[in-house]
């Protein structure tokens, strides 16, 4: 069996420090939200608006210190709606890379073990859903949500969440499902068949612990995937934050700061570069963590 | 199984497969609330059209035959329906994708393939995204190879972690902000570029396919570097290098004739996924191609043109996956063999 994480090694490498230590203090971060953030991230100032950044700042006037990266197009402060921001990013990558997986796993398993007609019809339909066209579908779940759920402050998130599960599961499933295919001709599958194991005790008692490296890493290697697709949907104007004209105000999330950079471009890239320089390091992170378990897990180097 | 029941096979489960995808998106799109009619606002579509006349409105549903019961729609999309006037007019099968809505009086095929007038077959919206995408896929292939080659024979060098770690990177950044970066640094700061490009020059076309290359070009560096390593640690590359062989020898024939069936599995998605990224990145330099078109008719619930253009993205991504698989067959007898076993 293959170890669910590899700790041994994993100290032993720059990169995992790197994308553990990123990891962790932006998930502080985002636990600490209302601690850090040196502003309400919501207050409207309009008279401070585009604001530049402290150290572009004209040193004359009185405001140097107080807004660390300025301030949008409100008079809101960039840096809190930064570190607010990231509290969307792990809620969504926390829920919807989850949800997803867990779909994936259940239905790969139940497939791959079952085989015969349902494996057949099942391949058909992942096959059906791996062909829809990701960002245009996604698009178009998007418009569907957003006017039927009320505008709380999950309401865009809930949308992002479903649409991705919607397409997300299909890799983990097809993924899943070859594994079982191979553990099933394993020696202890037919042992706990002959001492009359229930299908169910078998599937997750037996091949569940078998593939849950593979959740692993599909997990790891998904949640940028979904960070991205977020900042995506909010530039575009139909993600988290522009959903509803309310709740442009309740959700923040980076993909929303890109989407109100676009229109102060000129005036201020930063507003741009800042979200993107967050979303840069995360998914950074994930990516080289998700190497090292791609590397590490590869079965026959051991 | 003959060949020809393989093929029958393999034809039946294609067109299942484009069937399923337009009903899916037939459904969904469906349940986007409004109609192409109701007025449009850029909160949400939810309010019915004030202005428009209940006559009219009728008279526009029966003749784009959204009165119709949603099963009677889909079937009349798929296989046709009789016209107005008691004709019978074929439907998706045979290439007909519906009149459109926004654009009065043209077909979404004439909308998606037909250039304006005067122009060349290549100026239509597919000439042009197919154009851009092959200009992409030219330098995100020939970058994207090299570079995984590369950093693939030594691996242990400073240069080479730089790279693999810089393409971690380059995968992590969305790519309109690499876009919007390139507005602001090189048309409104340098002036290198124009900001209202004109797309017959072809100099023009450089920045948007250099921004759309760049994240499958990281990808499928990526993908290259770990599959040619892998083979590089295997016995017979030992044992050619052992022959004497030259390292252009031992690289071209053994290594990178094994190493070509993931690169080209991954090859087909890369792809595909270009033509779905460039949504936001024709989005960004307003160029006049599919994404931009399904953006603007999404937003416009143009549905015969959404429609008509998920099914050419599906037919596309259903052709590129055949293609793929009846490719790394021939190169490799090995994914026959492993595919019967997975069957039996």
């Amino acid at each position: 069996m293959i170890p669910f994480f590899p700790w041994k090694r994993a100290l032993h490498r720059k990169t995992v420090w790197f994308s553990l230590l990123v990891i962790l203090t932006l998930g502080l971060v985002a636990v600490l939200a209302p601690w850090l953030a040196p502003h309400d991230p919501y207050e409207w100032r309009v008279t401070q608006s585009y604001l530049p950044p402290a150290w572009a700042a004209d040193p004359s006037t009185l405001q140097t210190t107080e807004f660390p990266l300025g301030t949008d197009r409100y008079g809101r402060d960039i840096l809190s709606r930064l570190i607010y921001g990231t509290r969307t990013a792990f809620f969504l990558a926390l829920t919807a890379v989850s949800l997803a997986a867990l779909i994936g796993t259940l239905l790969g398993l139940v497939s791959g073990y079952a085989g015969g007609r349902l494996d057949t019809w099942f391949m058909l339909f992942t096959d059906t859903v791996q062909s829809l066209p990701g960002i245009m579908f996604l698009v178009i779940i998007v418009l569907i949500f957003r006017s039927f759920l009320s505008p709380t402050w999950l309401h865009g998130l809930f949308t992002l969440v479903i649409g991705y599960a919607a397409v997300g599961w299909v890799s983990l499933a097809r993924l899943i499902r070859i594994n079982v295919l191979q553990i099933k001709s394993h020696l202890f599958v037919e042992a706990a068949v002959s001492v009359g194991a229930t299908p169910w005790r078998i599937l997750h008692r037996h091949l569940l612990p078998n593939v849950l490296h593979v959740v692993l890493v599909w997990i790891i290697n998904n949640i940028p995937a979904v960070i991205l697709l977020e900042a995506i949907l909010g530039y575009i104007g139909i993600g988290v934050t522009s959903a509803i004209d309310s709740s442009e105000f309740t959700v923040i999330s980076w993909g929303g700061m890109f989407f109100s950079g676009r229109s102060a471009m000129n005036r201020n890239p930063l507003m741009l570069i800042i979200p993107s320089l967050c979303i840069l390091l995360i998914s950074m992170s994930f990516i080289l963590l998700a190497d090292f378990l791609n590397e590490a897990t590869r079965p026959e180097q051991g | 199984m003959s060949l020809f029941q393989l093929l029958l096979g393999k034809l039946l489960r294609v067109i299942t497969i484009l069937v399923g995808v337009t009903l899916i998106v037939f459904l969904l799109m469906h349940a986007i609330p409004g109609n192409p009619w109701s007025n449009y606002s850029s909160s949400a579509r939810m309010m019915p059209n004030i202005d428009i006349n209940k006559h009219l409105q009728q008279e526009l549903y029966r003749h784009f035959g959204l009165n119709l019961p949603l099963w009677r729609q889909f079937t009349r999309y798929i296989i046709g329906d009789l016209d107005q006037d008691g004709s019978f007019f074929c439907g998706a099968l045979c290439g007909n994708l519906g009149p459109s809505i926004r654009q009065r009086g043209r077909t979404v095929v004439e909308v998606l393939f037909e250039p304006p007038e005067g122009r060349t077959f290549w100026q239509s919206r597919f000439g042009y995204s197919f154009r851009l995408v092959l200009f992409g896929a030219l330098i995100a292939t020939s970058l994207g190879i090299t570079l995984g080659i590369w950093s693939a024979t030594r691996p242990r060098s400073r240069v080479s972690r730089v790279i693999s770690v810089g393409l971690a990177a380059l995968i992590s950044i969305p790519n309109f902000v690499l876009g919007l970066l390139a507005i602001i640094i090189l048309a409104s700061w340098l002036r290198v570029i124009k900001v209202l490009p004109d797309w017959n020059h072809p100099e023009d076309w450089i920045v948007p396919a250099v921004v759309l290359a760049v994240m499958p070009m990281a990808n499928l560096a990526r993908v290259t570097r770990a599959s040619v390593m892998n083979i590089l640690g295997d016995d017979y590359v030992r044992t050619a290098r052992g022959k004497g062989l030259t390292q252009t020898r031992v690289m071209l024939v053994h290594v990178m004739r094994n190493a070509l069936v993931p690169i080209l599995t991954f090859l087909g998605p890369t792809v595909v996924e270009m033509f779905a990224g460039l949504l936001i990145v024709e989005n960004l330099y307003s160029f006049p191609g599919f994404g931009r078109e399904f953006w603007i008719s999404v937003l416009a619930l143009d549905y015969p043109t959404i429609l008509g253009l998920t099914w050419i993205y599906a037919a596309g991504i259903v052709l590129v996956n055949t293609v793929t698989e009846a490719l790394c067959e021939i190169l490799d007898p090995r994914v026959r063999l492993v595919k019967g076993q997975g069957a039996a």
